[in-house]
């Protein structure tokens, strides 16, 4: 039996005035994954987020969270889930602890402990019991994160979580996700168009672009290597001489490119060097996310 | 599931815990004791009883306490919406009908709540400066004792104070704007009278479907009939469909709503 992805997206749409905000998106996501939704502004990212979470309403399709439907079982589906839709809006007027215990007291079963032990976890401790007011925008993050993993929820959806956060706030918050991912089990699904950010972060990602689904790459295995995407540049004296020698003719720059793995790199060397063939250097072509991501989204407009 | 009173405690933190709240109950309560202080101040020949100071302080006070409890009305699910916390508040494993009762809930208590402490205040301080045997002002309709007319002129005022509230709730559930909430049923409130002028019952029979005519309860004290020949079990029927109908709305609304943005 195959195991029950935590969430599925069926043939997803949001109709908005007969305009297809999202179009037919279908997508499963499993346990304990960090799952990247990665698009440019306004590709539909927070509206799935929104569907997601129920509080838009689904035009077409349904979405499921472990098995339990949003649409049709809203109670028991969005008990597995905890969210930070766009920015961590507080009660300002309220402190800290008072905000979580507003949270907490809308979820069975938390404890006292457990409200501080999130606390102790998320770094908030010694501000706690001030007013949310008076938090600056990291602190807040810190406090939404707070109120979402309060119930150890399954599946944890972030907007944008990056958004405002100092070069060490998106580090701890890395760490901290990977943290829940690894050793809890939870399965993480964040959105951004930073994607560069998204390549530290994320096992795998799914590309959106004017409501559609345009890709989904893993970018690490299960082990949380990366997945070696990379073409190889073979650095030789007569490359022309060597692409006929291995039956390859991609030459750019006098440089030979092949999509190999890392033992093949080495058999194809001891072939070149056999041949007589001067072997001057061997890289990597590097191709970032970042740059499949242009290479995908950028001649597109939003539309 | 965790229980549904833990949602109340919340709403009712959210009330209590703004400075806004305690300042509207103060001026209740120091306008509660000044009235009959000014009265007792005042003192003429005609000494007024305590039950007609209750009476006279409470015409006024009311109207402050209907304006306030409108205030908390308009802002419990506007300002929800107006700071964004309503995305964390629904995503919560509870349906949208019971989150909207709880604000509910938490809202008519408010009234409950300054009402009886007005009423409270009132009282006592009446009791200070006045006394219960004088002779009658002509306040106080004789059919009745003066603790029971005055209880049930509040009680009138009390439904008033329901509807109001409620017309307030749900215009800011609605148009998701405490401003408009807040004069919008300040306006209801306050151009009620007017309307009746203009639009006299007796002459325009529709005008007796109208929520603005059958608001008014008081006139039953003295007389069983009511504003263009309505009787009391009308005018209760008239009011208990216009507040069922407010109630659907609303909840039909908050439930079908799209939170973007």
């Amino acid at each position: 039996m195959q195991e029950e992805p935590v969430v599925r997206l069926e043939n997803v749409s949001k109709i908005i005035s007969s305009k297809a905000i999202i179009d037919n998106l279908s997508l499963e996501i499993s346990q304990g994954q960090v799952f990247g939704f990665l698009g440019p502004n306004g590709a539909g990212k927070t509206t799935t987020i929104r569907m997601m979470v129920g509080l838009i309403s689904i035009s077409k399709g349904d979405i499921l969270i472990c098995g339990k439907s949003i649409k049709n079982q809203f109670e028991e589906a969005i008990a597995n889930v905890g969210a930070i839709v766009e920015n961590p809006e507080m009660y300002k007027y309220l402190t800290g602890y008072q905000n979580l215990q507003h949270f907490a007291r809308m979820m069975p079963g938390i404890t006292k402990q457990r409200i501080q032990e999130v606390i102790a976890l998320v770094g908030l401790d010694n501000r706690i019991h001030d007013k949310v007011k008076t938090y600056s925008l990291g602190m807040r993050q810190r406090l939404g994160v707070a109120q979402a993993i309060l119930h150890n929820p399954k599946l944890l959806i972030l907007d944008e979580p990056t958004n405002g956060l100092d070069p060490q706030g998106i580090r701890e918050l890395r760490d901290y996700l990977r943290h829940l991912c690894r050793v809890e089990g939870t399965t993480v699904f964040v959105s951004s168009h930073l994607l560069s950010e998204m390549e530290l972060m994320c096992d795998r990602v799914a590309i959106i672009q004017n409501g559609r689904l345009i890709d989904v790459r893993q970018l690490k295995n299960e082990d949380g290597v990366a997945v070696s995407a990379a073409e190889i540049a073979f650095d030789v004296d007569h490359p022309q001489q060597a692409a006929a020698i291995l039956g390859v003719d991609r030459v750019e720059n006098n440089l030979l490119i092949m999509r190999v793995s890392r033992e093949e790199v080495a058999d194809i060397n001891a072939r070149l060097v056999q041949a007589g063939i001067r072997v001057y250097g061997i890289r990597e072509v590097t191709r970032s996310l970042e740059d499949q991501f242009l290479e995908m989204t950028g001649s597109e407009q939003i539309g | 599931m965790a229980n549904f009173y833990k949602l109340v405690l919340n709403e009712n933190m959210k009330i209590y815990r703004r400075a806004r709240t305690w300042i509207m109950l103060s001026i209740l309560a120091i306008v509660s004791i000044l009235m009959p202080f000014v009265f007792f101040m005042a003192g003429s020949q005609e000494n007024p009883s305590v039950w007609e100071v209750v009476l006279l302080t409470m015409t006024f006070t009311f109207f402050m306490n209907i304006i306030f409890a409108s205030v908390i009305a308009a802002d419990s699910v506007a300002s929800e919406f107006s700071w964004g916390t309503i995305k964390l508040l629904l995503i919560r494993p509870w349906s949208r009908s019971k989150i909207l009762l709880s604000k509910y809930i938490s809202v008519i208590l408010f009234g409950i709540l300054s009402t009886l402490m007005m009423f409270g205040v009132t009282f006592l301080f009446a009791n200070i400066w006045f006394t219960y045997d004088v002779g009658s002002t002509g306040l106080i309709s004789s059919s009745w004792s003066a603790m029971s007319y005055t209880l049930m002129i509040l009680g009138c005022k009390y439904v008033e104070l329901i509807l109001i509230t409620t017309i307030a709730f749900m215009i800011s559930t609605l148009f998701r704007s405490s401003t408009f909430a807040i004069v919008l049923s300040l306006v209801v409130l306050f151009s009620k009278d007017i309307f009746l002028l203009l639009l006299n019952p007796d002459k325009y029979v529709w005008m007796k479907y109208v929520i603005f005519t059958q608001m008014d309860l008081k006139g039953y004290i003295d007389s069983p009939v009511g504003p263009g020949g309505s009787t009391l079990a009308f005018s209760l029927i008239v009011l208990a469909i216009y507040y069922i109908c407010f109630l659907v709305l609303t909840w039909v609304i908050f439930n079908k709503r799209d939170v973007a943005t």
